[in-house]
């Protein structure tokens, strides 16, 4: 399957784009280095179970624990073009983690991306998101990494990129312009609910960092916000309120299944969200997760013009049985066709018309958003990979069939799927299957790698942008 | 041929069990190299075979026959592979092919009853196991975790740890057994190696039902598995190797391994330990082909034991019709089970049983009953409806002794690669007869229990064959008697190691795999040094 390093790794490589841009800003902002005593003594047990409800909710646990490791001792690998980005310890040790940190400095790293020693973190920490936690929330973290989480003497290993991606100040440029560092403000005239939502949906649980577009210096696109984005190989989708590329036509109800199971007839988790969801989004309280299926819903539509009907409403029941009931296999077995495959891979589970059983738990596979989308990265991940749920011993949802399958034959079964059960328009390229058998951010269209290339190129203009921008924001900010 | 093959351990055969034996050295840091007769073959070309077969029910169809490594075939005709030389019939089933047999079985994974350890000193039968249940009972434990088993924790077979999971849900018409069998019968879930989680990268059982031919998705364990768990763990596995001899030399060490390609080109390996682990059928066989000036009776066999005791669990059955719709057909095969009648003091007097449920769809074989009785029609669809919502079936798993006369010979006839045939001289005594009659009793009570009408027994004297190959390398401390000491070794040969169904002493009334399995860890905890008796410590 697609590893947990993996997907952090294509989280960092988009972030990390962006740290191109940021060098040339390596300017004054110097930090204050002096470290404040520790501050709060006092372990508030409940203050503690607050804050440790909140780092579920943050899922500081997917990062910040390497794969074997004690808790949040940090050490993961997240693989970038770059060299390796390596998560910090943030356990409460003094020697190897936060356990220095006071609240203040606390705060700072995690709503500004600035370490206690005033260097800038890279934004493969979230932070743009964390920036919108509460005052409140935020000690109640504070209280839980002190004192809730057993201290690990042991450091992370440092995280050391090439020049100039090592001048961590750069990125203070960049915070300037995409760093609104303001908690959130509840909308008056919304209600408790959908605040909540709101609140949750762009802190802590950072939903837009993989389903928001980014823009040319790799910000998120506040014009898309949550209208779907590529995230290393996978597609994070729509899931604005828009009733045919969103969520419009899921009930709240479905939404919260969703985000508790990873599991509806409609669409099925798997990959990155699926390890949102084992990690993180399961834990949390019908409260909050009915609070974010309710703000979602209200998130301004975007809708896709390929949409032309809702995601989950593609295809029937239908099977192709009788061109393989005597057919001999082709002694090429890349010729075999899409309704020998899934005859012998698929319909064990989703039945010989993939109408799935169990009342949907095996899913079928029309009306559901696994064949609905023109973007079809997701729907040969799964295949190659299956489903698997990390945070419970990996255990398999769905078996992944990697080993047995070659890229002609998942291109062929791909394709198969989309013409019998989906949305006809999308297809599968054996080219892709390839490049996403070996985690490339590849797909179908130009939005992968040649958008990648493109904006290489774009943020080397875009740091002379950025020297302009940032000579005309110093002085305001100062005297601010 | 130059061939230059060689490592610490060979062996030869793999499937489920010789596999995992392979798996368990090659983790201690041996070089291990497995010898398979047949080729291999991938989980989607035996589904998609299956789903393609005009015989559903005949469970060796969608397996590939290769004429370089035969295996007997019965349908639609027998193709004399194994000679039946009688009385009774032994018409064994098995699969030459990477992974073996158990790419399709019931995954029966039953732990003997204690006293079936010693029924030669408690009952005055058989012969008493080298091994009691004790010193056997963590590598049960160690077999279970491996394979993934769940069961029932009240079959008479005491554990000292829990299973690994859950017991696979219970399907409907089990349910209602259970239910109109209580209090007269207890029913309990089978002790099955069947997912009832994720475990061990493979997903839960989803009811296909069709655990034989073929689990299509791997929430079974089966022999394919195993052999990806022993190459996972480093050993070197050479398919379409038909290994026709066994070299000793003068102090009756085994040096080397011969086998023929499909093009019968000879190949020679040599190793430092062998263990044979290719079914009871094929193992004795393979011993009695290494003959030698110094062994010309074959490897192991100085005193004529190799292929005696030959065992398997006939079976008797009722089938009838329920007076409600249960459907069978809807979870596994084979999920439930009456244990009461494993052990007592009748073991004296006739054979133990278990009496086992099965769930398998009635739909084809009504429709054959029903065509060939020239029902078509509205007529066909009632008659078909009925039989399947209603018909139920409950057979024995019945103890047969260990007979020297009952026997794995070679024959006169040979294969098609010149190699002899495999010979079966068979016959079921009346203790295994008076068990029999003993359950028509039982028969005959659950029917009425479920409101049974339209009752069709097997015929007296007459019994199915379980495939359940077990005994013909029987384990036992008196050479005289016996072909492998406690550990699986070869009473005259000091690296030579027998491991499978074939060195289970006596057959008691459980499914023979687990038995084997157990054992094989048993020996290779011999092997790798901790001979230290009953407090083994298992490494997992």
């Amino acid at each position: 399957m697609i590893s947990h390093a993996k997907v952090a790794h294509m989280k960092t490589m988009t972030r990390l784009l962006s740290g191109l841009a940021l060098s040339l800003a390596a300017l004054a902002l110097c930090p204050s280095l002096e470290a404040r005593a520790a501050g709060t003594s006092a372990s508030d047990a409940q203050l503690v179970q607050q804050g440790k409800y909140l780092a579920i909710a943050g899922d500081c646990m997917a990062c910040h624990t390497a794969h074997g490791g004690k808790p949040f001792a940090g050490g993961l690998a997240l693989a970038s073009p770059l060299g390796n980005i390596y998560s910090t310890n943030i356990t409460p040790s003094k020697t190897a983690g936060i356990g220095n940190y006071t609240l203040e400095q606390f705060t700072r790293a995690l709503r500004a991306g600035v370490r206690a020693d005033g260097a800038h973190l890279y934004p493969a920490m979230p932070y743009t998101s964390y920036a919108q936690v509460s005052d409140a929330d935020v000690k109640a973290l504070y209280a839980y990494f002190m004192h809730g989480v057993a201290p690990v003497d042991t450091r992370a290993p440092e995280t050391k990129l090439p020049f100039p991606f090592d001048i961590r100040l750069a990125m203070a440029g960049w915070n300037l312009l995409f760093l609104d560092d303001q908690p959130y403000k509840p909308v008056p005239d919304k209600g408790e609910l959908w605040n909540r939502g709101a609140y949750l949906v762009r802190g802590l649980a950072h939903c837009s960092a993989c389903h928001t577009p980014r823009n040319t210096l790799m910000a998120e696109d506040a014009s898309q916000d949550l209208g779907g984005a590529y995230v290393g190989p996978w597609y994070a989708p729509n899931i604005t309120s828009d009733a045919n590329s969103g969520l419009g036509g899921w009930s709240e109800q479905e939404i919260i299944e969703y985000l508790s199971t990873g599991h509806t007839a409609k669409a099925q988790a798997s990959g990155p969200m699926m390890e949102a969801i084992d990690f993180s989004l399961r834990h949390l309280s019908n409260n909050d997760l009915k609070a974010i299926a309710v703000y979602l819903k209200s998130v301004p539509a975007i809708h896709e013009a390929a949409d032309t009907k809702a995601v989950f409403d593609w295809g029937s029941a239908s099977d192709k049985l009788d061109t393989v009931r005597g057919a001999a296999w082709p002694s090429n077995p890349d010729q075999m066709t899409g309704a020998q495959l899934y005859d012998a891979h698929c319909a064990s589970c989703h039945q010989a018309q993939a109408q799935g059983s169990f009342k949907g738990g095996l899913p079928a596979l029309f009306h559901n958003t696994a064949t609905g989308r023109l973007q079809t990265n997701n729907l040969v991940l799964t295949i190659l990979d299956g489903i698997h749920l990390p945070a419970q011993g990996n255990g398999v949802v769905m078996p992944g069939f990697r080993d047995v399958m070659s890229d002609a034959q998942v291109a062929t079964l791909g394709n198969y799927l989309m013409q019998a059960y989906g949305n006809p328009a999308g297809k599968v390229t054996a080219e892709q299957v390839a490049a996403l058998r070996k985690g490339a951010p590849a797909g179908p269209g130009p939005q992968v790698d040649l958008v990648l290339v493109a904006r290489v190129g774009l943020v080397i203009a875009g740091l002379v942008l950025l020297l302009i921008l940032y000579l005309i924001f110093r002085p305001r900010r100062r005297r601010a | 041929m130059a061939e230059s093959l060689n490592a610490d351990y060979v062996v030869i055969g793999s499937g489920l069990i010789g596999s995992l034996t392979a798996m368990k050295l090659a983790q201690a840091g041996a070089s291990v190299l497995i010898l398979e007769a047949g080729p291999r073959y991938s989980r989607d070309q035996i589904v998609a075979n299956f789903r393609n077969s005009p015989r559903r029910s005949d469970w060796m169809s969608p397996y590939p026959f290769s004429p370089w490594a035969p295996h007997p075939v019965y349908k639609p005709e027998d193709n004399g592979y194994l000679i039946q030389a009688g009385p009774y019939p032994y018409p064994a089933e098995y699969i030459r092919m990477v992974g073996g047999t158990t790419w399709h079985w019931a995954a029966h994974a039953w732990r003997n009853v204690p006293n079936d350890h010693r029924i030669h000193t408690l009952y005055g039968v058989g012969v008493d196991w080298p091994v009691s249940y004790d010193e056997l009972e963590p590598f049960y434990q160690e077999a279970e975790e491996i394979m993934g088993v769940s069961g029932a924790d009240n079959t008479g077979s005491p554990r000292k740890k829990p299973f690994p999971m859950e017991p696979v849900a219970e399907p409907y018409a089990m349910r209602r057994i259970r239910e109109r069998l209580d209090p007269a019968y207890k029913v309990v879930t089978n002790t099955t190696a069947r997912n009832s989680r994720p475990y061990d990268g493979r997903p839960a059982c989803v009811g296909n039902n069709s655990c034989q031919p073929i689990c299509p998705v791997d929430a079974q364990f089966n022999g394919g598995r195993a052999v990806a768990k022993a190459e996972a763990a480093g050993v070197k596995l050479v398919p379409n190797a038909n290994v026709y001899k066994l070299e000793s030399d003068a102090k009756g060490r085994v040096v080397a391994a011969l086998y023929y390609d499909p093009n019968k080109g000879t190949h020679r390996v040599t190793g430092k330990t062998f263990i044979v682990a290719a079914n009871g059928i094929e193992s004795p066989r393979l011993l009695l082909l290494s003959s030698s000036d110094k062994f010309p009776k074959g490897l192991a066999n100085a005193r004529d034991m190799v292929g005696r005791h030959l065992m398997d669990h006939p079976s008797t059955s009722l089938t009838f019709d329920a007076d409600e719709d249960v459907w069978l057909g809807r979870g596994p095969q084979s999920p439930s089970s009456i244990n009461t009648m494993r052990d007592g003091d009748f073991r004296k007097e006739h054979a133990p049983y278990r009496l086992d449920f099965t769930n398998i769809s009635r739909v084809d074989g009504a429709t054959t009953a029903l065509i060939a009785a020239g029902v078509y029609g509205a007529e066909f669809k009632r008659r078909l409806r009925y039989s399947a919502a209603r018909e139920l079936n409950v057979k024995t798993v019945l103890e047969v002794l260990p007979h020297p006369e009952n026997r794995i010979t070679l024959s006169a006839q040979k294969d098609g690669m010149g190699i002899p045939k495999p010979e079966a001289h068979y016959f079921i005594d009346e203790y295994t007869h008076k068990g029999a009659i003993r359950a028509l009793d039982d028969f005959r009570r659950i029917a009425e229990l479920m409101g049974g009408t339209n009752l069709r027994y097997t015929r007296d004297g007459e019994y199915a064959n379980n495939q359940h190959i077990c005994g013909t390398l029987s384990m036992g401390n008196d050479p005289a008697t016996s072909v492998v000491d406690k550990w699986g070794r070869a009473h005259d040969h000091e690296n030579l190691y027998m491991v499978g169904t074939g060195v289970i002493p006596t057959a008691g009334t459980c499914n023979s795999t687990e038995n084997g399995l157990a054992l094989a860890l048993h020996t290779v905890h011999h092997i790798l040094g901790g001979q230290s008796g009953g407090s083994a410590s298992v490494q997992s």
